[in-house]
């Protein structure tokens, strides 16, 4: 037993040390093939089923790749967060952001641009959830009730949803039952309020539409409320080191591209649910910034 | 007389602990509203999706290639910290130091290293790994090997104190050297115990390695999350049970080993060690190819100028470079974090109180000596039965990691320290229960066996019996377990469960780096109160 014992911790020992050296010789190899064969790789926030999201998304890139005659690659990614970090390490060189996501991505690369968004990211809503059985009209009823959110970082369905709330006075840290809780994504957000665990909720309009479209959610437990006014939300940012990596005119290739998509790429208008993109530029995020900003969530 | 100081002082001491747990019950306001039947709609759709799990080929394949991934990583991130904790345990123990003052400064300074590496959470590792180099599988694998390593090198260092001193003072006198009395003296004596510790955490690991995929490393974890954000509870299942099926296989093995330790028997040809042994590396070589070949990981492009310029920016923010007003240096925000690092001791407690009612109450069954009447001399058929349903139920309650347990039960809780310390402790009976079962499995069966033929009814076996002798072990893995459970309450905080672990994400998500200073600053408070309490009970009951 003490033979077979050091002799396992010996071969262990020898193979960690082989394995140190040999990881070395690849690297440098792998180095190589970095830079001579790049790969243009796009993002995007994971607010929906996943499936659908790589479907589409993989089909964006397939278009990418044969209107613009780069190698385009989609990136999934877990969270908004790892996204965000992967767009300020200049590994994601263009990404589907949500508004807030958006702006706290050019917050870390200055030079980024916001290009290209859809006709309803102009004006976008969200709604106010509750259970039938209440008889909420505006958002100071919910005083004194339990109420989720959607991911923390998620503009339909936290950071506006704040702002207004902090418009008619109520303050989210302290005017619930309870700390606001964070269900991670606009379909757990119905899901809760439908189960009772939350008196209210708030969350993407284009999300809950889908969900009553498609029977996900018993319209006769959960209604409507409350709708926001209008806002900036989604769009596709630019990195800026991707003049540097694929050449100049990239930009504009990439964004020309972007615009030529219609109800013809059907995996894509179906992911995105629309029919054309149109321009958009930093400027239209300038409220989510401030709203940001003043709720403390970006510096 | 000292022997009923010593039973009084046990007695103090579990009064002690229950009112701690009561205490901690108060932290909630117990009412009607606490439940609701409202979610039980949507428990009936996941309780569904466990009869019917998606069984179609693409969920399998997807099953089974991060299920290999799962593994991969924890063999690599064992295999570290098995090296790790060798070296820095055997420095730690000071068995290797000269005099008084060397052996003080290495305990310290190396218990130290270990303290620090293993009070935080390899979920929390992973995310600043994944935050300062980004998203490889070296992130990973670090990740579990700092805070395994931390705890297999404080436990081997402890076993190195305890070896007795009869043997290696007889090798001093024959004139060994320090490095001699280590390898012919302290190491064979205590490497039963180690390789047996060894692989009771090499599932642990599994299962670590499975959580940390959260954070978008790939594996099982990162499946069933995709799955449970899409609602979709039938694929939940199916990834679940292909981590019950990893966790099963690994206990049988680390079963088989054991077995091996303690007969001492050699069986002719390949004897089971030999195999073992054979199987380790053949794993250790495959992981370690795999994630170099498969996955493509680059050692090298960590240490790349760019990545080093990012790491030094995220330390940089961490200490609170360019921040005005750093977190932690806020007495608002200090006041606000320990309230919630109080909320997160609550929750600790609780949870470990539920889970050892719970243990307690099956353990008997559980043990492999009862089942087979090998300990009370007294056989019934429904024994095994018995057994093999607790042993299915703890396997199955620690297999699931303890998101799921929280991602489901706050469906029918009001949300809050509660449902964080119900799903903590559905996750952690289990081991607890396995645990205390092999206590019970590997006690003396004579003073029992004496009970029972003396005419002792079943309680009067187990109360006069078993208790006072497997008791002391039994609260070592309770306090054991409750510092373990206080590091996991952070992956219960994400689904609104409170204390340290939303606010946590919640720092992380919006980039606010001084703020996450001051929630590791807090998680450290409560690992040393959690070490302090340990130490000190474990010597009461000694």
């Amino acid at each position: 037993m003490k033979k077979w014992l050091s002799a396992l911790i010996l071969v262990m020992v020898v193979f960690s040390l082989a394995a140190c050296g040999q990881k070395d010789d690849k690297a440098g190899e792998g180095k190589k093939e970095a830079t001579t064969n790049k790969v243009f790789k796009i993002g995007a926030i994971p607010d929906q089923n996943a499936a659908d999201l790589d479907k589409g998304m993989t089909a964006v890139a397939k278009y990418l790749s044969e209107k613009t005659g780069l190698k385009v690659e989609f990136v999934p990614s877990v969270d908004y967060a790892a996204l965000v970090t992967g767009f300020q390490r200049g590994e994601i060189h263009m990404a589907w952001f949500g508004g807030l996501t958006s702006v706290q991505a050019r917050n870390l690369v200055p030079e980024a641009e916001s290009i290209v968004q859809r006709p309803r990211d102009a004006e976008f809503h969200s709604v106010f959830i509750t259970q039938s059985s209440e008889n909420f009209t505006k958002l100071e009823d919910l005083k004194g009730k339990s109420f989720t959110f959607g991911s923390e970082s998620s503009t339909s369905g936290h950071l506006m949803p704040r702002y207004y709330l902090t418009e008619a006075g109520i303050d989210p840290n302290k005017d619930f039952d309870g700390k606001p809780n964070f269900s991670g994504s606009h379909d757990t957000t119905y899901k809760l309020i439908e189960s009772g665990a939350f008196k209210a909720g708030a969350l993407n309009e284009a999300v809950w539409e889908a969900a009553v479209k498609e029977g996900k959610v018993d319209t006769n437990k959960v209604k409507v409320f409350y709708t926001t006014p209008a806002y900036f939300d989604y769009n596709w940012t630019v990195n800026s080191n991707v003049e540097d990596v694929f050449g100049k005119g990239t930009k504009n290739k990439v964004k020309e591209a972007l615009l030529s998509i219609t109800s013809e790429q059907k995996e894509i208008a179906d992911l995105f649910q629309t029919d054309r993109f149109v321009e958009t530029k930093n400027d239209n995020y300038k409220k989510i910034e401030m709203v940001a900003k003043e709720l403390k969530i970006i510096k | 007389m000292k022997s009923i100081f010593r039973l009084h002082n046990r007695f103090i001491l579990s009064l002690v602990l229950a009112a701690v747990f009561v205490w901690s019950l108060f932290s909630i306001q117990w009412g009607t509203d606490l439940f609701h039947a409202g979610g039980i709609p949507t428990m009936l759709q996941i309780f569904e999706g466990l009869i019917h799990p998606d069984l179609s080929t693409e969920v399998l394949s997807l099953g089974f290639e991060s299920a290999w991934i799962t593994l991969a990583y924890a063999v690599a991130g064992m295999s570290l910290a098995i090296i790790y904790a060798f070296i820095i345990g055997i420095l730690a123990s000071g068995v290797l130091a000269s005099n008084k003052t060397s052996i003080i400064i290495s305990k310290v300074f190396f218990r130290g290293i270990l303290g620090f590496t293993r009070s935080i959470h390899e979920l929390i590792w992973a995310w600043l790994f994944v935050a300062a180099v980004g998203l490889s599988p070296y992130a990973a694998i670090f990740a579990l090997a700092i805070p395994y390593g931390g705890i297999l090198g404080r436990i081997f260092a402890d076993m190195l104190n305890d070896v007795s001193e009869q043997p290696i003072k007889a090798l001093k006198s024959a004139g060994a050297t320090r490095l001699q009395t280590l390898i012919y003296g302290y190491l064979p004596l205590i490497c039963a115990d180690m390789i047996s510790y060894t692989m009771y955490r090499f599932e642990c690991a599994i299962r670590s390695s499975a959580i940390m995929s959260f954070v978008g490393l790939g594996g099982l974890g990162y499946q069933i999350q995709l799955s449970l954000a899409d609602l979709k509870y039938d694929q939940v299942w199916s990834y679940v049970f292909f981590l019950i099926g990893l966790v099963l296989v690994v206990d049988i093995w680390s079963n088989f080993v054991r077995k091996g330790l303690t007969e001492r028997k050699r069986r002719h040809g390949f004897s089971t060690g030999w195999r073992s042994t054979f199987f380790a590396i053949l794993l250790i070589l495959g992981s370690w190819v795999y994630i170099k070949l498969g996955e493509n990981a680059q050692l090298f492009e960590l240490l790349s100028g760019k990545n080093l310029e990012y790491a030094k920016k995220f330390f940089g923010g961490m200490i609170g470079i360019n921040d005005r007003q750093p977190a932690f240096l806020d007495t608002g925000s200090w006041a606000a974090a320990l309230k919630l690092t109080l909320e997160t001791l609550e929750m600790s407690i609780m949870a470990i109180g539920f889970a050892t009612i719970a243990a307690f109450f099956t353990v008997i069954p559980a043990a492999r000596n009862i089942a087979n009447g090998s300990l009370t001399s007294n056989k019934k058929w429904y024994n095994w039965f018995l057994y093999g349903i607790v042993r299915v139920v703890y396997i199955f309650s620690r297999s699931v990691p303890e998101l799921v347990w929280a991602m489901m039960i706050i469906f029918i809780f009001k949300p809050g320290l509660l449902p964080g310390a119900v799903a903590l402790a559905l996750h952690n009976f289990g081991i607890l229960g396995k645990l205390w079962a092999e206590v019970i499995e590997d006690m003396d069966p004579r003073p029992i066996r004496n009970l029972a033929a003396a005419g002792a009814s079943k309680i009067e076996t187990f109360f006069y019996g078993i208790l006072p002798t497997v008791l002391p072990r039994f609260l070592t893995y309770i306090l054991y377990r409750w510092e373990v459970i206080m590091r996991t309450t952070i992956v219960v905080g994400f689904v609104g469960a409170g204390g340290l672990g939303m606010d946590f994400k919640l720092a992380m998500s919006f980039f606010n780096y001084t703020q996450i200073t001051l929630l590791l600053l807090c998680y450290m408070i409560l690992v040393i109160i959690a070490d302090f309490a340990s130490e000190s009970t474990r010597k009461a009951v000694k």
